[in-house]
C-alpha cells in the first residue's frame, strides 16, 4: 500500500517539466550534486568534531560546550544547504530513487539519525551536571556521540550507494526485495505468474 | 592560555582512514566501472538509435542491434553526463532516433539482457566518419585509448 503510495508520488513529481529538465541539464545538476557533497562535508565535519568531543577523543582541554556553540554555525548552515539540495537532487530523479534499495536505507537511517540528534543535542548543549570541563562527558553523552557518528556515516554511504544499479527493479531479484525496494510492477509480475501456475 | 591536547595518534590515523574512505568514491566521478562493467566483455555494436535518455548523472543510447539472422538486439549503452556529451560533441540532435551509429564498448557485468542488454559506452562513431568519446574520465574503466584525457 505504501509502496503504491511513494510510487505515484513519485510519478507526480516526475511530471513537472522542471523535474525532467534539471535531470537533463547541462549544468545545473552538477551544481547541486556537487553543493550537497561540500555542504554535507561541512555538516559532517563540524558534527564529527563535536561528537568526537563528546566522546572524549578530542580537545578533552576545550569544554564541550564552547566546542558545541562554536561549531554550531557553521554545521547549520551545512546542514540547511545539504537538506535543500538533497531534495532538489531528489525532485530531479523520483522515481529510480523511491524505489531504490539504498535510498529507502538511507532515509531510515536520517530519520533515526535525526531523533538521536534531537535526544541529545539539548543534552549535550547544557551539561547540567559539571562535566562541561571533563575530558570524557558521562555514558549518556558519550552514547548518543557514538550513535551518531555511526549513523550519519552510514547515512553517507547507502547515499553513495544510490548511484549503483544491483538491486535496481529491472534486475532479477527475489520477492522480498522487490517489496522492500518497491518495485511495485515487478511485484504484480511476479503474482500474476504464479497465480497462473 | 592552555595547550590544547594533542589527537592520540591512532585515533588520528583512523579519522584519516575514514575520511580516504570517504572521500575514495568522489574522486573516481559518479560510479566505479567496475561496480558495474566487465572490462574482459568488448562489445562492437552497430546499430539504429532508437531513443536517447539524455539525462544526469550519465545519458543511456537506445539502440537497435542487427543480428546476423536480421533479427535485432536492444542495447541500452551509458555514456557521461549530458555536459560531457556535449563538451565532446555529441548532442541529443545527433543522436536522433533513426541514426546509424557504431558503438564501442564493455558489456554489464551480469551479461543480463532485459529490458535491454547493457553496456558502458567507450566511443561512439556516427554516419559522417566522426569517432567521438561518450564515456567519462576517472571511473577506472580500461585504458583502451578511448579517453582523449589519457592521451599523454
Amino acid at each position: 500500500m505504501l509502496n503504491e503510495w511513494l510510487l505515484t508520488l513519485a510519478r507526480w513529481l516526475d511530471g513537472f517539466s522542471w523535474s525532467t529538465e534539471l535531470h537533463e541539464s547541462l549544468y545545473m545538476y552538477a551544481w547541486i550534486e556537487s553543493t550537497h557533497v561540500l555542504t554535507l562535508m561541512l555538516f559532517l565535519g563540524m558534527l564529527f568534531i563535536i561528537d568526537l568531543r563528546m566522546l572524549g577523543v578530542t580537545f578533552t582541554s576545550v569544554p564541550a560546550t564552547t566546542i558545541a556553540e562554536r561549531l554550531d554555525r557553521p554545521m547549520m548552515i551545512g546542514f540547511v544547504v545539504m537538506v535543500i539540495t538533497g531534495f532538489i537532487l531528489y525532485f530531479a530523479i523520483p522515481v529510480r530513487s523511491t524505489q531504490s534499495i539504498w535510498f529507502r536505507i538511507k532515509v531510515f537511517l536520517l530519520i533515526a539519525a535525526g531523533i538521536n540528534a534531537l535526544l541529545f543535542r539539548n543534552k549535550m548543549r547544557n551539561p547540567t551536571g559539571s562535566w562541561d570541563l571533563d575530558p570524557k562527558p558521562p555514558k549518556h553523552i558519550r552514547t548518543g556521540a557514538a550513535l551518531s557518528l555511526t549513523l550519519w556515516a552510514a547515512v553517507v554511504i547507502t547515499g553513495r550507494t544510490i548511484a549503483y544499479d544491483w538491486y535496481d527493479c529491472n534486475k532479477e531479484l527475489p520477492y522480498f526485495m522487490y517489496w522492500a525496494a518497491g518495485c511495485v510492477d515487478e511485484m504484480a509480475a511476479l503474482d500474476l505468474q504464479a497465480s497462473l501456475q | 592560555m592552555r595547550k590544547l591536547k594533542r589527537t592520540p595518534k591512532p585515533i588520528a590515523i583512523l579519522a584519516g582512514g575514514v575520511a580516504a574512505l570517504l572521500l575514495m568514491p568522489v574522486a573516481q566521478a559518479h560510479h566505479a566501472f567496475t561496480a558495474e562493467f566487465d572490462a574482459e566483455s568488448p562489445v562492437l555494436l552497430t546499430g539504429k538509435v532508437t531513443r536517447v535518455e539524455w539525462v544526469n548523472p550519465h545519458a543511456w543510447v537506445h539502440l537497435a542491434v542487427q543480428n546476423e539472422d536480421h533479427s535485432t538486439t536492444d542495447w541500452m549503452v551509458e555514456g557521461g553526463t549530458p555536459n560531457t556529451l556535449f563538451r565532446t560533441g555529441i548532442t541529443k540532435k545527433s543522436l536522433a532516433a533513426g541514426t546509424e551509429i557504431v558503438v564501442r564498448g564493455y558489456q554489464s557485468k551480469d551479461h543480463a539482457c532485459e529490458p535491454a542488454c547493457k553496456a558502458n559506452g567507450r566511443d561512439v562513431t556516427f554516419p559522417d566518419g566522426s569517432k567521438l568519446f561518450m564515456g567519462s574520465s576517472g571511473t577506472g574503466a580500461p585504458e583502451d585509448g578511448a579517453d582523449p584525457s589519457t592521451h599523454r
